[in-house]
This record gives structure tokens, C-alpha cells and sequence, in this order.
């Protein structure tokens, strides 16, 4: 997307983590939602913009249900769509996505292993189903 | 801020919606876990407004760069608005210009112009990192990162070992630098050696003299790596 998301979409928000694994996950898992999973029903937004305060950005995340998807616990995500105003449908945190997955390898920040690819998919299932109801229930947008 | 103790910040937009973005983070990554492992530390753009006052005088204890994929430069805007002043800015589409219009968000999608984009943009970044410390001046590597913020995965990635005429000589990113070599056709045979070697001079000084010994000892490396032995790691 550029500035606009799609009409009526749920915008889904990965936090900018480069340090870890985690922020890859949540990138990627958003990636499979917005490109494969849910075309057309969701959309991102770069969260660098919310933070410089771009006026289109903020405006988007006030008027559409956000899905934030944070790496860590210092949820930059979720704070930083909080604090511009936006509403926050659900939140999820990668490192919850591991309670189901001890032990799993899933790669670097740079590159995802299988087990990487694995834990991805489980999260970016769980956005899209949270997506749907949103929409089913006319959520989307106040 | 003392330039004698501290690393060069540097910042990703990260874009999550553009191509560009992704360009940025990677090339950081690739900064800091090969090109200049020992003088730069990252943090999270976001982390300004989420973080805590360390976080935030981030750009106050490192000379920082930021990397934007566009020109709204939101790293640099943020950083300076939120931290402190920039000591260089870079932006991925004027440095690669339409080159990025192949590029991918999602490493699913990744191909070999997304390779040649990130490789361009680090080899930029770290050139520009020179360039800071060289006007910094003198830098106490010990002390290094002592102070400040800094993302806690920052460290070197693992490097490659070879025996060279008996001796064990260490070269930061090695699989990564192999990992390029392959990507670039480069033969696995004594035809390759002389493009291997140019290739780890760009980040491992080698002095003149001792070029025979490491065009033998990479080509050997390189044939394992190529063969899936990969005994660097």
C-alpha cells in the first residue's frame, strides 16, 4: 500500500524489530495475511510513519480496526497505535506463538527456518481469522 | 557523547509496507553482522516513543545514520524529532534508484535483484559509517558500546575459520560472503579463485604476500560450503 489502506480493511501492524527473530515472524506472518491469506480484507501500514506522525498514517489507524503483531514485549506496535490514537482490535505477541513450541530453531532476523515458516503461519492463521470476524461482525471500520 | 567510546548508530525505517523497507533492515543487518561488526549498534526506530529515556537518547550517545526506503525519511525525522540530531542520512531509493522497483517485502519472494539491492545498500551504509568514524577521530574498540541503548542481537555473526600456511585466520561473515559467491556463479574450481578472493578483500584485509596461501585455503573452504559440508560455521 501507499498512504490509503483498502477500504474497509483491517489493517494489521508488525513491529520494526531488528534485532531478533521475532520482529521477522511478525513481518512475515503479516505478509501471509495481507498477500495470501486475506487479500482485499487487510492491509499494513508502515509503523515508521506513525511514528513520524504522518497525519495519513494516523488517520488510518483511527479509522480502521488494527491487528498489532509485536516481537517483544515492549510492544512498539501496539504502543505506538495506541498512542497515535488508533484502536486496537487484538494484540499478539510472537513469543507467546513458542509456548506451543518449545525448542523450535526458527532461524534469525534475517531468515526464517522451517520452524520459523511454521510458527509464522500458525500467527498469521490466527490474524486472519480474527480479520474475518471483524468483518463479519462490521468491526472494520468506526 | 564521546566519539573515542562509542559505535555508530544506526537506524532502519524498517518500512513494513514497501520493498524498500525491507532493503533497509537487511543491509543494517548486513552492516552490522559483517561489514562493521565492531562499530555500529541498531535499535528499533519505534522504540522512541515505546521505549524508555535510554532508548531515547539513543542518537545522543552514538553518531547515528538512518536509512530510509523513501523519501518521506521517517527514520531520520523520527530519530532527530525523538532523540537527537543525524549524522548522515540515506535514503534506499536514491541510492538504488529504479533498481528497487524488483524488489520483494517478503523473504518468500526473494530473488537475486533483492540480493544485489541489499548487498549495494550495506556496501553504502558501511561506507558512510568510515566516514563518520574518520571524522570522529581516534576509536577505543575495548570501550566500544559501553554506553547507551542498543539492540541486544547486535553482536558479529559467526565467522569463517581457515588454516592458512598452519596459522587459523578468522573472517567475519564468511558463509555470507560464500553465500554471495554462489548466488554470482562464481566456479568452485581454480577459475573462481582470483573472483573468491577479490570478494573477501572487500571486507578482510589481506596483505600482498599472503594471497597465495588464502586463494588455496578458500577455494577449499568454498568447495565445502558449495557442497553443503560448510565447516566455516
Amino acid at each position: 500500500m501507499g498512504n490509503e489502506p483498502i477500504e474497509n480493511a483491517v489493517l494489521v501492524i508488525p513491529c520494526s524489530g531488528i534485532g531478533k527473530v521475532h520482529g521477522l515472524i511478525s513481518r512475515e506472518a503479516t505478509y501471509l495475511v495481507t498477500d495470501e491469506l486475506a487479500p482485499g480484507q487487510t492491509d499494513t501500514l508502515c509503523l515508521a510513519l506513525l511514528v513520524k506522525g504522518d497525519p495519513e498514517a494516523v488517520e488510518a489507524v483511527r479509522s480502521h480496526a488494527c491487528i498489532t503483531i509485536d516481537g517483544c514485549a515492549k510492544a512498539c506496535a501496539e504502543k505506538n497505535v495506541a498512542m497515535a490514537g488508533g484502536r486496537v482490535a487484538k494484540a499478539i505477541q510472537v513469543a507467546e506463538a513458542f509456548k506451543n513450541h518449545r525448542g523450535a530453531k526458527p532461524g534469525s532476523a534475517t531468515a526464517l527456518t522451517d520452524d520459523g515458516w511454521i510458527v509464522t503461519r500458525e500467527i498469521a492463521d490466527s490474524v486472519a481469522c480474527e480479520a474475518a470476524r471483524l468483518h463479519a461482525c462490521e468491526e472494520v471500520i468506526r | 557523547m564521546s566519539a573515542e567510546i562509542t559505535k555508530v548508530g544506526i537506524i532502519a525505517c524498517s518500512g513494513e509496507a514497501i520493498p524498500e523497507g525491507t532493503i533497509s533492515r537487511l543491509a543494517t543487518r548486513r552492516v552490522l553482522e559483517l561489514l562493521r561488526p565492531n562499530a555500529t549498534v541498531t535499535l528499533c526506530l519505534p522504540l522512541f516513543l515505546a521505549g524508555n529515556e535510554a532508548e531515547r537518547n539513543f542518537a545522543k550517545t552514538h553518531p547515528t545514520i538512518t536509512i530510509d526506503g523513501c523519501e518521506k525519511q521517517c527514520a531520520k525525522w523520527g530519530t532527530e524529532e525523538h532523540s537527537g540530531p543525524v549524522s548522515s542520512a540515506l535514503v534506499v531509493t536514491g541510492i538504488l534508484g529504479t533498481r528497487a522497483a524488483g524488489c520483494h517485502r517478503s523473504s518468500r519472494d526473494s530473488s537475486q535483484p533483492d540480493k544485489e539491492a541489499v548487498w549495494t545498500v550495506a556496501e553504502r551504509i558501511a561506507a558512510e559509517v568510515d566516514s563518520v568514524l574518520a571524522e570522529s577521530g581516534p576509536r577505543d574498540d575495548a570501550a566500544a558500546g559501553s554506553s547507551g541503548a542498543q539492540c541486544s542481537c547486535s553482536s558479529p555473526t559467526a565467522g569463517g575459520k581457515l588454516t592458512i600456511r598452519g596459522a587459523t585466520v578468522s573472517i567475519p561473515g564468511l558463509p555470507l560472503i560464500f553465500e554471495l559467491c554462489a548466488d554470482r556463479n562464481i566456479p568452485a574450481d581454480t577459475s573462481g579463485c582470483a573472483a573468491l578472493l577479490d570478494a573477501v578483500k572487500i571486507y578482510h584485509r589481506v596483505l600482498p604476500e599472503e594471497e597465495a596461501g588464502y586463494r588455496s585455503a578458500l577455494l577449499a573452504a568454498y568447495q565445502d560450503f558449495r557442497s553443503g559440508a560448510r565447516p566455516m560455521k
